[in-house]
């Protein structure tokens, strides 16, 4: 699972929500992509488990891509705990994912299995996502 | 390659106010620039634009408040909804040598248990203004592990030189990797791992603020 190795605050106020992504919004390594289509926090687990599920489909060739990683730790105080005494602690390490983002690429197989790869893969995601494919010869 | 007539206007008002009312019309903001011109704010129809931008490297002949031979530098567009927001287009000459990014694509499939690992999906490649390469295919029908094609050993149309290292790896032809299917055990005893791990990352931060 992706985890940050050291960071420099171990706790951080939560990211921001608001906005479209302004990079990484197209298919640059692979041929077909999965694209969020809203704002989410994406957590390890989560893209385990869709890296998991595009893997497992695929079977035998293929290349996937993770363009997004999980650098920012989210705490949680705990359950019937007084307001108050501090921060709670480490919780989940997500990726802060805006709308346009494309979040897995994919490359080597089919259309037919990349899609239906990618479609098992958005059932693990926490938002609406979409299939993209690679667009040749774009300034 | 055919040039694409797209008309044109000159426009006055900048920033995003102007530019959102410019796209309210279905027209597009466009800066036309090169050969050490000042920057020249034009407009242009929004469908036109999209349908000429859709063949790679166009040649736009602009209409209307200049008329020029341009061809597209960059192209911003809605993440999301895909419709153009801004385009940057650069001045060229008749018979000029210009360098652009060509596609390059590939047709047939390798052999079972291989994969195809494209390197490049666009190449730089010098090119007179007036006759730019639509793009290079490369046929990889049958082709086994060990298959490369490097920039030098493209067949590239007439009058195209690269500018690029002959050497560069465009693609090349590799082992599958098997996908990693953990056994049942396996995958149980993944869980209390991945929490050991979690600790160690939540543990390591507080260790290097000491």
């Amino acid at each position: 699972m992706l985890i940050p190795r050291r960071v420099k605050h171990r706790k951080q106020h939560r990211p921001d929500r608001s906005g479209a992504a302004k990079g990484g919004t197209r298919v640059v390594f692979g041929e077909f992509g999965i694209q969020a289509l809203e704002h989410s926090y994406v957590t390890n687990r989560q893209i385990e488990s869709a890296r998991i599920a595009m893997t497992r489909h695929i079977r035998r060739g293929g290349k996937v891509w993770i363009n997004i990683y999980p650098d920012r730790p989210l705490t949680k105080k705990p359950a019937e705990t007084r307001m108050g005494s501090g921060k709670g602690s480490p919780e989940w390490w997500i990726a802060n994912v805006k709308p346009g983002r494309v979040m897995f690429e994919l490359s080597g197989v089919a259309e037919p299995i990349a899609r239906e790869a990618m479609r098992r893969a958005m059932h693990k995601l926490p938002m609406k996502c979409r299939f993209v494919k690679r667009e040749v010869g774009e300034a | 390659m055919s040039e694409v007539k797209i008309a044109s206007e000159l426009r006055d008002q900048f920033g995003k106010g102007a530019a959102r009312k410019i796209r309210r019309a279905n027209q597009v903001p466009v800066v036309l620039y090169g050969h050490g011109t000042e920057p020249r704010h034009l407009t242009m129809p929004g469908h036109d634009l999209l349908l000429a931008l859709r063949t790679p490297n166009v040649l736009i002949r602009i209409e209307g408040a200049v008329n020029e031979l341009a061809l597209p530098k960059g192209v911003q567009r809605d993440p999301i909804k895909g419709f153009l927001e801004h385009v940057d287009l650069i001045l060229v000459r008749r018979g000029e040598k210009v360098t652009i990014e060509m596609p390059v694509t590939v047709s047939g499939d390798v052999v079972n248990g291989a994969i195809l690992d494209q390197q490049l999906v666009q190449i730089s490649v010098e090119a007179e203004a007036t006759s730019l390469p639509t793009g290079v295919e490369i046929d990889v029908d049958g082709k086994d592990v060990g298959f490369t094609v490097t920039a030098g050993d493209l067949d590239l149309p007439k009058g195209t030189t690269l500018a690029v290292e002959p050497d560069t790896l465009v693609l090349h032809v590799i082992a599958a990797p098997t996908a990693d299917l953990p056994e049942e055990g396996e995958a149980a005893a993944e869980a209390p791992a991945a929490e050991a791990g979690d600790e160690a990352a939540e543990g390591e931060p507080a260790a290097a603020a000491e």
